[in-house]
């Protein structure tokens, strides 16, 4: 072990029996700095990559006379419609341990898209189709934690990892403009618009969120129940009881389908500063 | 004097050398520096770097204890090229060029077609102060005054920072003092201790304070290669054109976890998000 060295601790064991590092004897990568080219002499700046006298840049991929490249062949719709395809950024298990030990995630309260994003160490985008995020099997068998857990999109696996230690998951649908206000709760608020009713899901989403083997969050709850005990017999776990659980309450806590914040009803504006909601009059 | 110099140029087999284990009675760790190694934890990182803590009171070196520096910026990977960009830029921020040179409409006359465009056998010309004419004007010379102000990455410079911190801790050229108390105002006395102790010549002291100690300010202010400096001022430039760096125990402990903040802040990307170009 002792003859397996960092790099660095060769690096610095190597400054050791070399001439002090001053001022004199520093010096940038070789080629790390490019010069600015100036064109000198009766033809400097004349052409643009275009035969004759251009005085200004030409725009990005044109090519004069030529066809552009990009234009030039024509469009394969291999991936026709992709870009308009529904995302969901993976979130892996090992990953939400990891969060959960290093004090960035509170188990104590249920989780959802606005308290991974507040670790900040994941990021998402509902202006680039993502949907949420996807939890997925990755440290599975090293995942220790009781969560109360919403995700957008989960395999059976994952399901079996967070159920085995006593915890809940579901999957929900969001809106991107319900994404945007979860994403970064404070500066949504601090818009002062009134929060937003969550949409339901679109057509081909639908089927998803309502099967109970998802964990689907329109799946009607005692199928659920028994598709709990399903898996826990197919894994080969004993499903630990949430209802003599002492965080019961907090396991059991949901939020309404057309709810984006927990315990903020839609239509209500939070002050900040004053601490408050303000509520329309009936 | 003459063996202080001849030391800055060659390096004496260190004293760091003679570290060994720490025993539990010399071990003094402050609890706010174990704090910070133990939040800032990482598995990948190294080793802490352990350093005698000394004294100033004495033209000897007293040690009073060992003192524990967190590898991530006392033991970074020494970056020279990342250090000569931060000097570099250092340099290059506060010039301003006065380098100045006329154009052919600023040269005096030249207003006058030198002689008719044809009949005299000569090339055409419209003006003796024309670019390629001598004493003719100069095209795209220098024009004063130019600034090179230019701000260098924020990680860079905090890289500069680890860097150079580290390299100094690896060429023996870092010292921490437990505080600035020396009992005279003499500036013999500095000068004996710096050469007592194979430092310097040229020393840099940093304490966390910009009020420093009355004895030491009045010793060091008629000795111009021992500079007082406090912590919020470090920097890589001062610290290379210093032979040795001196910290007080506060001053270490500050900085180290200052950088280690921001090398662990998460919101950095949100921070930095409106001074990116072209995303």
């Amino acid at each position: 072990m002792a003859s397996v060295k960092h790099t660095t601790e060769k690096a610095l064991q190597m400054l050791r029996s070399l001439p002090r590092v001053c001022l004199a004897n520093i010096k940038d990568n070789p080629k790390a700095k490019k010069p600015s080219k100036r064109g000198r002499g009766q033809h400097g700046g004349d052409w643009h990559g275009n035969g004759q006298k251009r005085w200004t840049v030409l725009r990005l991929g044109y090519e004069c006379s030529n066809s552009p490249f990009y234009l030039r062949f024509k469009y394969e719709p291999y991936y026709q419609g992709h870009h308009l395809k529904r995302q969901y950024p993976p979130v892996t298990l090992k990953m939400l341990q990891l969060l959960i030990e290093t004090n960035r995630i509170d188990t104590s309260r249920p989780i959802d898209v606005a308290s991974l994003c507040s670790t900040g160490l994941i990021n998402l985008c509902p202006d680039q189709k993502h949907f949420g995020f996807q939890l997925t099997d990755e440290g599975a068998d090293c995942f220790k934690s009781k969560v109360n857990i919403e995700v957008q999109h989960a395999s059976e696996l994952v399901i079996a990892a967070i159920e085995k230690n006593g915890g809940v998951i579901r999957t929900a649908y969001y809106d991107q403009h319900s994404l945007h206000a979860l994403k970064d709760p404070k500066k949504f608020f601090e818009k002062g618009v009134p929060i937003p009713r969550r949409m339901i899901p679109p057509q081909d989403a639908i089927e998803y969120y309502t099967n109970p083997k998802n964990r689907g969050y329109l799946a009607d709850p005692e199928a659920v129940s028994k598709e709990r005990l399903v898996l826990a017999q197919k894994y080969g776990y004993e499903l630990p009881k949430i209802e003599s659980d002492p965080s019961y309450e907090m396991l059991n806590e949901t939020k309404d389908p057309r709810q984006i914040f927990y315990g903020l009803d839609p239509g209500l504006v939070i002050s900040l500063r004053d601490k408050c909601f303000i509520k329309a009059k009936e | 004097m003459l063996k202080n110099i001849i030391n800055s140029f060659i390096k004496i087999p260190s004293t760091r050398l003679f570290v060994t284990a720490p025993t539990a009675s010399i071990v003094t760790q402050s609890s706010s520096l174990s704090n910070a190694l133990e939040r800032y934890k990482s598995p990948l990182v190294t080793e802490p770097r352990e350093v005698w803590l000394e004294n100033l009171e004495t033209e000897e070196t007293q040690r009073l204890g060992l003192m524990a520096l967190h590898p991530e910026v006392f033991a970074d990977t020494p970056r020279i090229d990342i250090v000569q960009r931060n000097v570099h830029w250092q340099r290059l921020y506060k010039f301003v060029s006065f380098a100045h040179t006329k154009t052919r409409a600023e040269k005096r006359g030249g207003g006058r077609k030198p002689w008719p465009q044809k009949g005299t056998g000569r090339a055409r010309h419209g003006s003796i102060r024309s670019p390629i004419f001598k004493n003719g004007g100069r095209c795209h010379g220098p024009r004063s005054p130019t600034v090179h102000f230019y701000m260098l990455p924020f990680w860079t410079r905090l890289r500069g920072l680890t860097s150079t911190l580290s390299i100094k801790l690896a060429q023996d050229d870092l010292h921490f003092v437990n505080d600035l108390e020396i009992p005279t105002d003499d500036s013999q006395f500095i000068k004996n201790l710096v050469e007592k102790r194979n430092w310097g010549p040229s020393v840099l002291i940093v304490d966390d304070n910009d009020i420093m100690p009355q004895n030491i300010s009045i010793a060091t202010d008629s000795i111009n290669y021992v500079n007082l400096m406090p912590v919020y001022g470090l920097n890589v430039y001062s610290m290379l054109k210093h032979d040795t760096v001196v910290f007080t125990k506060a001053a270490a402990e500050r900085i180290q976890e200052k950088i280690l903040f921001h090398l662990n802040r998460i919101d950095a990307n949100r921070l930095e998000k409106k001074f990116k170009l072209n995303q």
